[in-house]
C-alpha cells in the first residue's frame, strides 16, 4: 500500500529538488512576512512592488544597492571558504572592524605631511588591499590554528574574538587616530584614496567590481584548484582527508586566513567606498548578515554577487519604503531570517517522497471500505 | 587618579556594588544557558530571546504598571521562542549555530517592529514601572560589602538563589546527571533509557526562560526604557560567561563578577578622566575568556562533549 508521503533514506539531493524546496521556502517567507504588511495597512502586493522598485528601477537606488551588497559579498565569499573547509568561522565582524580600521589608517598616512605623503591611486588601493587583508588573515588565521593545533572550538571563540576587534576599533576612533570634534571618528579621509565612483549620477564605487573579482577567484579555487579540492574534503570528513594525505591542520589554517582576509577586504570597501572615515560602530552587524547571504546562496560563490544584491537591493527598497509608507525598514529583517529558517527547514522535505499514485489507490481503499459500511448502514436504517 | 585613589574605600565600595549590579543580567542568561550547553545544545539564540524579553517586560510594565506580571510575561516569551528554537535544533537538528544567528535576526526584526506597531510615535512617560534597590535593615550598613550585597533588586537575590538551585539541579539530580549525559555522550544516554531530545528541549526552554528574565531585568532595574542597543551583545556576554564560567552555575557567578568588575572599573576610569583607555579593561575579560577555551589550558575536557552536535538516533 503507497503512502501519499514515504520517508526516504537519504534526502533527495538533485538540483531540482533542491532548486524547489527553496523555492517553497522563499514563496512561505515572502507569504508569511505579507501579513506583517496587512498589519501595517499595507497591500503586500504593492509592498513588495515597493521593495523592489526603488533598488531595481531606479539608478540611483540600484547604485545604493550595491554599495550595500559589496562587503556583504566579502563576507558571504568569506564565509563560504570557511565553511566549506568544515570550519564554522563567525568573526566577520571583527574581520570587517580591522580591515576598515588597517584601511583607514592607511589612508591618513598618505594625507600630505604625514609619513607617507600622497600616493598614486592604484598604488595606494594596491597596498591598502593587501595589508587589509594580511591583517584579516592573520587575526583570523590565529583562530584557525587554535581549532587546528589545540582543538579549541572555533565558533565560540571567532565570536569572543569580534569583541577584542571591536574593543580596537573604539581605542583607534576614540584615541590616536580621533579627529578633533564630539563623535568619536576620523578624519574624512583624502579624496585621493576613496574607491572611484563607478556608475555616473549613483553611488556605486569599484567595490562591487572587487567582490566580483573575489567571486570569481573564490570559485576557481574551490572548483579548479587542487588545494580547493582539498578543502572541501577537509569539510567533509577530515578523517577521510587525513587518510588522503592532506595536511588537515594546514587546511583549516589556511581557510581562516583566506575567510579573514575576504572579511577584511568587506571593511576595506565599506571605508573607502563608502563611509570615506572610520568610526565606531561601522559594522552594524554586517558580519553576520553577510553569514546570512552565504546561506541564502547555499554557500555557492557563483550565487553570491546575485544574492547579495538583491538583499542589498531589499534593504534600499526596505529603508524608501520606511520613509513613504512608515512600515520599518525592519520588516527585511525578518523576511531575511525567515527566508533562512525555512530554508532550513525546508531540508527536512527532501527526505520525503511524494507519490501521486497514492491518492489514486487511496481514494479506490476508501471506496471499498466505505461500500460495505454503506450497505450496513442503509440496512439498519 | 592615583593608586591611593583607587584605594579608598569609597571607590571600592561604589565599584563593587556596580560590578555586582552589571553582572545580574547576564549571570540570570548564562545560567540557563549553561542547561542548554550540558545538553549538548549552544543556544546562539539567546541574544535575540533577551531582546523579545526586554521589549515584553518593557510593553507590560508601561501599560499595567506590574512589575512582577512584567517579568512573568518576558520569561513567558523568552519560553515560547525557545520553542521554536529547541524545535529547530532537536527535531529538525538543523545546524545550530547558523538556527541561532538568523534567529537573533529575527527577532531584532520582530522587536523593532512590534515596537513600532504598538507604540508608532507616541509620547511615552518619562519611565515605567521599575524594581527599586532594597536596603536590607542591619545588612546593608555593613561596611564595603554592605551596599554591594544587600543594596540590590530583589531581581539579584533571585538570580543568586537560581545559581545555588541551578548547581543543585545540575549536579544533585536525576535529571541533571541525564542532561548532563545527553550532552557528552548521547547514545550511551539513549541506551540507558533517556529520552535525548525531550531532555535537550528542556534544556533549550531553560535557557529561553531565563534570557526572557535577562531581558526583563535588564529594562526593570536598571534601564527603564526600551532600546534595540539595551541588551546589544548581552547574550553573547552570557556565552562568554557560561565558558569562563567552565558550564558550572557558582563558577559562572564568578565569571560574571570578573566581567562586570572589568566593566564597572572602566566606567569610573572614564569618570575620572584617567589616561587607561576603557576598552583595555573591556576587552580584558574576553581575552581571558578566549585563551581559557582555546584548549592551552587543556579546558577542551571540560566542554561539553557532543556540544552542537544533533542526535541522530541509529
Amino acid at each position: 500500500m503507497a503512502r501519499l508521503f514515504e520517508r526516504r533514506l537519504t534526502p533527495a539531493d538533485s538540483p531540482l529538488a533542491v532548486a524547489g524546496t527553496t523555492a517553497l521556502a522563499l514563496i512561505v517567507a515572502m507569504v508569511l512576512t505579507s501579513f506583517l504588511f496587512i498589519s501595517y495597512g499595507a497591500n503586500p502586493l504593492e509592498a513588495y512592488f515597493a521593495l523592489f522598485h526603488e533598488p531595481f528601477a531606479t539608478m540611483r537606488g540600484f547604485g545604493y544597492a550595491l554599495v550595500r551588497a559589496s562587503p556583504l559579498a566579502l563576507i558571504a565569499l568569506g564565509t563560504i571558504v570557511s565553511w566549506r573547509s568544515g570550519l564554522a568561522y563567525l568573526g566577520f565582524e571583527g574581520c570587517f572592524v580591522l580591515g576598515a580600521a588597517a584601511a583607514a589608517w592607511l589612508a591618513l598616512l598618505t594625507e600630505p605631511g604625514a609619513t607617507f605623503g600622497p600616493l598614486p591611486p592604484a598604488l595606494f588601493l594596491t597596498l591598502a588591499i593587501v595589508v587589509s587583508f594580511i591583517a584579516g588573515g592573520v587575526w583570523a588565521g590565529i583562530v584557525g590554528v587554535v581549532r587546528a593545533r589545540l582543538g579549541g572550538s572555533e565558533v565560540l571563540i571567532s565570536l569572543m574574538a569580534n569583541y577584542v576587534a571591536i574593543f580596537v576599533l573604539q581605542y583607534l576612533v576614540s584615541g590616536p587616530l580621533r579627529a578633533p570634534g564630539s563623535q568619536p571618528e576620523t578624519r574624512q579621509l583624502p579624496r585621493a584614496t576613496w574607491l572611484p565612483f563607478i556608475l555616473p549620477g549613483t553611488r556605486a564605487h569599484a567595490g562591487i567590481l572587487l567582490a566580483i573579482a573575489a567571486a570569481v577567484l573564490v570559485w576557481v579555487l574551490l572548483k579548479k584548484m587542487p588545494l580547493g579540492y582539498e578543502l572541501i574534503v577537509t569539510g567533509f570528513n577530515q578523517l577521510a582527508a587525513r587518510y588522503a594525505g592532506i595536511n588537515v591542520a594546514r587546511r583549516l589554517v589556511l581557510a581562516a586566513f583566506f575567510a579573514g582576509g575576504l572579511g577584511a577586504l568587506a571593511g576595506t570597501v565599506e571605508v573607502l567606498g563608502s563611509q570615506h572615515r572610520l568610526m565606531d560602530g561601522i559594522s552594524g552587524g554586517v558580519g553576520f548578515v553577510g553569514i546570512i547571504v552565504a546561506l541564502l546562496a547555499r554557500l555557492n560563490p557563483v550565487a553570491v554577487i546575485p544574492t547579495a544584491v538583491l538583499y542589498g537591493g531589499m534593504s534600499v527598497g526596505a529603508d524608501a519604503m520606511q520613509r513613504r509608507a512608515s512600515i520599518p525598514s525592519s520588516i527585511t529583517f525578518i523576511l531575511e531570517s525567515l527566508a533562512v529558517l525555512l530554508v532550513l527547514i525546508s531540508d527536512v522535505l527532501r527526505y520525503y517522497r511524494v507519490n501521486p499514485s497514492a491518492l489514486w489507490s487511496r481514494g479506490a481503499e476508501a471506496a471499498a471500505e466505505e461500500a460495505p459500511r454503506g450497505t450496513v448502514g442503509g440496512a439498519s436504517e | 587618579m592615583n593608586v591611593a585613589h583607587i584605594l579608598s574605600s569609597a571607590f571600592l565600595v561604589t565599584w563593587l556594588a556596580a560590578s555586582i549590579r552589571l553582572a545580574g543580567p547576564v549571570l540570570l542568561a548564562a545560567l540557563g544557558e549553561t542547561f542548554s550547553e550540558r545538553g549538548g545544545v549552544l543556544n546562539l539564540g539567546i541574544e535575540g530571546t533577551i531582546l523579545l524579553g526586554a521589549l515584553a517586560s518593557f510593553l507590560v510594565s508601561l501599560f499595567t504598571g506590574l512589575t512582577w506580571l512584567a517579568l512573568l510575561v518576558a520569561m513567558m516569551v523568552g519560553i515560547v521562542a525557545s520553542v521554536f528554537l529547541a524545535w529547530m535544533y532537536v527535531t529538525v537538528k538543523a545546524s545550530q549555530v547558523v538556527t541561532g544567528l538568523v534567529f537573533n535576526v529575527l527577532a531584532l526584526g520582530i522587536a523593532s517592529a512590534v515596537y513600532r506597531r504598538v507604540l508608532g510615535d507616541a509620547a511615552l512617560p518619562e519611565s515605567i514601572a521599575m524594581f527599586h534597590p532594597i536596603h536590607i535593615p542591619h545588612l546593608s550598613d555593613l561596611p564595603f560589602v554592605g551596599p554591594a550585597l544587600f543594596g540590590q533588586t530583589i531581581l539579584l537575590y533571585v538570580t543568586l538563589a537560581l545559581a545555588v538551585v541551578a548547581n543543585f539541579v545540575l549536579f544533585r539530580t536525576h535529571f541533571g546527571l541525564a542532561l548532563r549525559a545527553s550532552g557528552e555522550n548521547p547514545a550511551a544516554a539513549d541506551s540507558a533509557g533517556i529520552s535525548v531530545d525531550r531532555i535537550r528541549y528542556v534544556g533549550v526552554l531553560i535557557s529561553g526562560a531565563t534570557a526572557g528574565m535577562a531581558g526583563a531585568y535588564i529594562v526593570l532595574a536598571q534601564v527603564g526604557l526600551f532600546r534595540e542597543a539595551v541588551t546589544s551583545g548581552e547574550g553573547f556576554i552570557a556565552l562568554a560567561i557560561v565558558i569562563f564560567g567552565r558550564w558550572n552555575p557558582l563558577k559562572a557567578a564568578g565569571a560574571a563578577l570578573v566581567f562586570g568588575a572589568c566593566d564597572a572599573l572602566q566606567l569610573s576610569l572614564q569618570v575620572f578622566g584617567t589616561r587607561i583607555p576603557s576598552q583595555l579593561l573591556l576587552a580584558l575579560p574576553y581575552v581571558v575568556t578566549i585563551l581559557a577555551i582555546s584548549g592551552l589550558f587543556g579546558s577542551k575536557a571540560v566542554q561539553p562533549a557532543s556540544l552542537m552536535s544533533p542526535y541522530i538516533k541509529e
